[in-house]
This record gives C-alpha cells, sequence and structure tokens, in this order.
C-alpha cells in the first residue's frame, strides 16, 4: 500500500491526527483549564469567593445535610429506570454518604449513592448531590453552575455527550491515536532531532508553523504521552468493562476474601444500626497522621452501608503533600474502633496511584500546577499548528482542483482554536451578565456557550472561502479580535458586578479571582498580537506567492 | 533555601544545560558563532548540558519528595528547551556567554 514504514506512519498521523485532532483539541484545551477548576469556580460564583475550609463538624453539621438528601438526581434515576427489569421503588435505599474536598475548596461537595434494586449491573449506584458552605452548613444554591468543576472539567472528558458514554469513548479513542500520533511523529520528523531547538518565526507559514509543531510536540513529548496514557488508565473500567462481564465471579470472590481480611463487610447486615461519633474518628485519624509526622487534613470521608448495624466509615488524608492519592483508615461505624489500615501500596497499584494522581493534581504544589497549565497550552499550540500545516500545505493546490478539503478543514480549525477560546469567554461574560435570581441560570450559561460556539463555526464556514482561493481566512483575526474584546468585557464585568477588581484581589492576595482575571488579560494581549501578526501577514503580497512555492515544494 | 528558590535555581540550570546541550548540535552552533565547533567542544557541551541538567533534578528533589520533584524537573527541561529555542530565533549571541566567546570574536549567522 505505502512505498515504506515511514510514509505509512506519515498516513496514520496526518489523517488520525487531523480527524481526532478537533476532540483532542477540547481535551487538551479544557483539561488546561480544570487545572485551575476550583479557582475558575470561585470566579464564576462570587458568593463562594472565601478562604479554603477544613473538612467540618460531622456530628453538627454533615450528618444532617446527607439526610436532606433523600433522592438521587432526576437525570441519574431516569437513566436507571432504562437499565432494570422491574420498575424502581418511590424510595431509593442510601448505600453510602460522602463528603469531599481539598486545599482549594472553599465549600464541600456532599453525596449520597443509592442503591438500584433488579438492575443488571452488579453494585449498580445513582447518585444525588448537594454543595454546602461548611462554615455554616448551609445548602447553596443547586441552579448556580460552577463554570470549572461543573462545565469545563466535564467537558474534558466526557464532551458532555452523555448518552451511553459515547463521549468518554470518543476522547478515549482519541487518547489512544494520540499516543499513536506521538510515535509517528517522532519516526516521520526523526530529522527534528538534529536541530531539536529550531524555531524559524521569519520564515514563510508553512515553514514556521512546522517548526512550532515538532518543537511543541518534542519538547513536551514526556507529557503529551504521560497525560493521555493517564487518562486512559483512569477510565480503563469504561473501555474494558471486564470487572462487571467475564470477571465477574473473580470479582465476587475477591470482594468476599477482602472483606475476611479487611474486616470492611461487601453487604449491608440489613439489621438496622446506630453510627457513633465520627467527629470522634476524624481526631483518631488526624492524630495517627501527626504520629507519623505526615500533613494531616480529612480529604474524603465516607459512611458505607448507611443506617446498618455493620456500617463503617472510610476517612482519607487529603493529598496536599503527594503526587498519588487514596490512604486511609477505616473505622467500624457502631464503634468508632479502626477496623483496617490501607496497607502500604504495591508496586502495580503505586504506578496506578502516581498516574492518576498526577492527571487528576489535588496536590499543593502551586509551581508545579502552572507547569501542568503550560504543558497543556503547549499540546494545544501543537495541535493547532498541525491544523495550520495540514491547511497551508494543500489550499493552493485544492484551490487549483476546486476541492474544499482544506477550505473544510480551516474552517474547523478555526472553530476549534479560535472559537473554542470566543465560546468559553463569552459564557464568563454572560455569567456575570444574566441576572443573579433567573431560573435556570446554568442552562442559560451553557446555552450560552453552545451558541457562541455554533456562532464561531457559522463565522469561519462564511469567511472560508478565502482558503478556496489559496489564501489566508478572515475568519482567523477577526475571532482574535472577539477574544480581545472579550477578555477584557470579562475582567471589566467582573469588577463591576463584584467589586473585586484586579486591585483589590491583588491587594488582598486572592489569587483565585485575580488569577483568572490575569489570564483572561494574558488571552486577550496574545489574541491582540496575534490578529495584528496576521494581518499583517494577510497584507503582505510576497507571504501568498512564497506560500504557493513552498507548498509545491512540500 | 527555601523552595521556591531551589525551584528557581532547578529551572536556571535547566536552562542553561539546555542551551549547552543546543550549542552541542551543528546547526544550533553556527546560528550562534561562525567559527566552527571542534569534536572536543561538542562533548565538553554535551557533558556540561548533561550535568546541569542533573544538577536540575538534584536540586528539585531537595526541594520535593521524589514523586513530585520528577514531575517539576520533567515540565521545567520542556519549559527550559522551549526558552531556549525562543531566544535562539530571536536573540541567539545570548548563547555565546555560555562557551565563553565575546560577543565580537563570534559573529552570529541570521537564524
Amino acid at each position: 500500500m505505502f512505498a515504506n514504514f515511514r510514509l505509512s506512519l506519515t498516513w496514520l498521523h496526518t489523517w488520525f491526527g487531523l480527524t481526532l485532532g478537533f476532540v483532542l483539541m477540547v481535551a487538551f484545551f479544557f483539561g488546561s483549564l480544570s487545572v485551575f477548576d476550583r479557582e475558575i469556580d470561585r470566579w464564576s460564583l462570587p458568593d463562594t469567593r472565601i478562604e479554603p475550609q477544613p473538612m467540618p463538624s460531622f456530628d453538627s453539621i454533615l450528618a444532617s445535610r446527607f439526610a436532606m438528601i433523600t433522592e438521587p438526581d432526576t437525570d441519574q434515576r431516569d437513566e436507571a429506570a432504562k437499565r432494570v427489569t422491574a420498575p424502581l421503588p418511590g424510595k431509593l435505599t442510601a448505600r453510602s454518604w460522602n463528603a469531599y474536598t481539598t486545599h482549594r475548596d472553599p465549600v464541600l461537595l456532599m453525596y449520597v449513592g443509592f442503591e438500584v434494586p433488579n438492575s443488571p449491573l452488579p453494585e449498580d449506584t445513582v447518585y444525588g448531590d448537594i454543595t454546602i458552605d461548611p462554615r455554616d452548613g448551609r445548602v447553596l444554591p443547586e441552579d448556580r453552575l460552577a463554570l470549572g468543576s461543573g462545565f469545563f472539567y466535564p467537558m474534558h472528558y466526557s464532551l458532555h455527550i452523555t448518552w451511553h458514554d459515547l463521549g468518554y469513548w470518543i476522547v478515549g479513542f482519541a487518547a489512544m491515536m494520540m499516543l499513536v500520533a506521538l510515535v509517528s511523529g517522532v519516526v516521520m520528523h526523526r530529522k527534528f532531532f538534529r536541530e531539536f531547538f529550531t524555531f524559524r518565526p521569519g520564515k514563510r507559514l508553512l515553514r514556521s508553523t512546522l517548526d512550532l509543531h515538532n518543537l511543541t510536540g518534542v519538547v513536551a513529548l514526556p507529557f503529551h504521552f504521560l497525560w493521555a496514557l493517564s487518562g486512559l488508565i483512569i477510565f480503563a473500567a469504561i473501555y474494558f468493562p471486564v470487572f462487571e462481564t467475564s470477571l465477574q465471579p473473580l470479582v465476587d470472590q475477591h470482594e468476599h476474601e477482602e472483606a475476611m481480611h479487611t474486616g470492611l463487610d461487601a453487604k449491608p447486615s440489613g439489621v438496622p444500626g446506630r453510627l457513633a461519633s465520627v467527629d470522634a474518628m476524624m481526631k483518631v485519624a488526624k492524630d495517627h497522621w501527626a504520629s507519623r509526622g505526615v500533613p494531616g487534613e480529612v480529604g474524603f470521608l465516607s459512611v458505607t452501608h448507611v443506617g446498618n448495624s455493620n456500617a463503617y466509615v472510610s476517612i482519607y488524608r487529603d493529598s496536599t503533600d503527594r503526587v498519588a492519592t487514596a490512604e486511609g483508615l477505616h473505622f467500624e461505624g457502631s464503634t468508632g474502633r479502626v477496623i483496617f489500615e490501607d496497607p502500604p501500596a504495591g508496586p502495580i497499584e503505586t504506578v496506578n496511584a502516581f498516574l492518576t494522581g498526577m492527571h487528576l493534581q489535588q496536590f499543593k504544589h502551586w509551581t508545579l500546577r502552572w507547569l501542568i497549565f503550560a504543558g497543556g497550552l503547549l499540546s494545544c499550540a501543537c495541535i493547532a499548528t498541525g491544523f495550520i500545516f495540514f491547511v497551508e500545505k494543500r489550499k493552493h493546490v485544492h484551490a487549483k482542483q476546486g476541492r474544499v478539503g482544506a477550505t473544510c478543514v480551516d474552517a474547523l480549525a478555526v472553530t476549534t482554536v479560535t472559537g473554542i477560546v470566543v465560546a468559553t469567554m463569552f459564557m464568563l461574560v454572560m455569567n456575570r451578565v444574566l441576572p443573579e435570581e433567573l431560573a435556570r441560570r446554568g442552562v442559560w450559561e451553557k446555552g450560552a456557550f453552545w451558541v457562541a460556539w455554533l456562532a464561531t463555526l457559522l463565522h469561519a464556514a462564511w469567511r472560508a472561502p478565502a482558503v478556496l482561493q489559496g489564501r489566508l481566512s478572515k475568519a482567523w483575526a477577526e475571532q482574535c479580535r472577539v477574544i480581545v474584546l472579550l477578555g477584557v468585557a470579562a475582567v471589566a464585568l467582573n469588577a463591576l458586578t463584584t467589586g473585586d477588581h484586579l486591585g483589590r484581589t491583588l491587594g488582598a492576595g486572592y489569587w483565585p479571582v485575580a488569577g483568572v482575571d490575569l489570564l483572561l488579560l494574558a488571552a486577550a494581549g496574545t489574541a491582540a498580537i496575534a490578529a495584528r501578526r496576521l494581518r499583517q501577514r494577510a497584507g503582505d503580497p510576497r507571504t501568498e506567492l512564497a506560500s504557493i512555492e513552498e507548498a509545491e515544494r512540500a | 533555601m527555601p523552595d521556591s528558590a531551589l525551584l528557581a535555581a532547578a529551572l536556571v540550570c535547566a536552562v542553561i544545560g539546555m542551551s549547552w546541550l543546543a550549542l552541542a548540535m551543528d546547526v544550533h552552533w553556527d546560528q550562534v558563532c561562525d567559527a566552527p565547533g571542534s569534536r572536543r567542544s561538542i562533548v565538553v557541551l554535551r557533558m556540561l548540558g548533561a550535568s546541569s541538567l542533573l544538577g536540575s533534578l538534584v536540586l528539585c528533589l531537595v526541594a520535593d519528595t521524589a514523586t513530585m520533584a520528577v514531575l517539576v524537573w520533567m515540565m521545567l527541561l520542556a519549559l527550559a528547551a522551549v526558552s531556549v529555542a525562543f531566544v535562539l530565533s530571536t536573540r541567539p549571541r545570548i548563547l555565546a556567554l555560555l562557551v565563553g566567546v565575546s560577543w565580537r570574536s563570534c559573529e552570529p549567522s541570521s537564524p
């Protein structure tokens, strides 16, 4: 089929990179934003602009709030109703109570797992959740959307396509092909290693774009590889659900033996029981961590078999000082006695916990957090320059032949590179413009994002005929100008509607909001420079001629 | 020494190390200096570059736990490599300082 192995890899890299690059762009762009999801939450929910809080008292606050969560989210219940073999009862039984916080959370997420009876899936569970102010237990309004953790983060791994987990599968397939694209890219551009640090911005667009594509791809190669791989590992159970299918008997046996070993019953006893003081258990856990000389705040608290005599409480140390997650103490619910402490992880578990923790980034290390954010932007730059190179290499040939391939790719590239930033910033602007008392405010904000993104696609398609004539689409520069306007507008609107202008937030050292404002201004500044360069390039008559010659050589 | 100072020093070591490794490549050496580099200078530059990157890793390990330090170092290397590439594309003669060559005696060629 191909003359040699390298040409086969070139085909693979080009076409899989192109088709899945659009998905990868979304995954990496929103993944980068998710590095600061809690900070974006604070920006979008001004009522929660308070300092991070430790896990509050279970006995006086959390227990009563858990009791308020009496049913799962409607969406989850409706989905469960479709997969059960008999109608769901009106009231589902709570299986677990869970509360989760990090060193960056001023609010506390609480969720209850409910048993799904008559389900073909083992341990089928649906969830209901609330978010509270941990200082006084006040339940926060449900219809307010936390843009960072509630929209950008799920977009990163699921594209918000929930039907049969299709979004997870699309992103997973794209991540797997990214691993292939990285290997094939290294083979294709192997000569690059002899001129590793080459970037020639003064050269023509085709050459400088390829330089930047190679540079951003290679210098951050370990980052690209590890993050794509760890993303796949996190959702491995979805992609390979063997534990629920062919290995189910083995899982049941292991669960039984583990329960015998740890004393943590796998099934509820069915006999009513009461909980001892969980606050006392938290104190025991903290004292235990203090005796080991490690930071000791509670990050995750879980009560399993709620209301049963064999209920147990699991308390996990937060992950401020390490990459790996999960390190728990388990208590007998009725007495508060320590039943079991998680033993040191084995080699496979350690690697898994490291890769998972690296991807989820619950550690307290702001330098590393910023470096990972920069790594995500390098990935975006690598993908974007791949699109531009594809178009620049083909547009003149396609123009001569009257083919629309390069034109379509250019329109989609504009939509996924500048369009995605426009839609994100428009969502932030709408977050500050929509009335606070507006019912289902979050739905309006989500709608604003999708409408803005669709508008950028239509705009790119409208400007695309220029590519058909072998010229640069004006959509790139125009959307860059929109980014400038939206970025400045978002910062100004935040100052006007909340009073938290940069002078105040920087003065007070309140970095969650100041950081988002500064990033918005940095994005606006970068877009302004890009718009200016694009205008200069479009106005230079030598550019097109040289571009044609270079494309023909390529 | 505070962790932030250690990490700043690690970044400096990474940038210097990447610069030395860049200068050990003919194409980048030519960007910085007209005079051809000798075989010996290439070996020395490679050794200096590798040592500096190793020094960067040691500083990261002093500042953080091993698992955290490895990640910080990996990302610092990427940042350093990009920085060196941009320096070479805009002000390549700056790197001449790292080989002890005076600016006048090492006229840069165009990037």
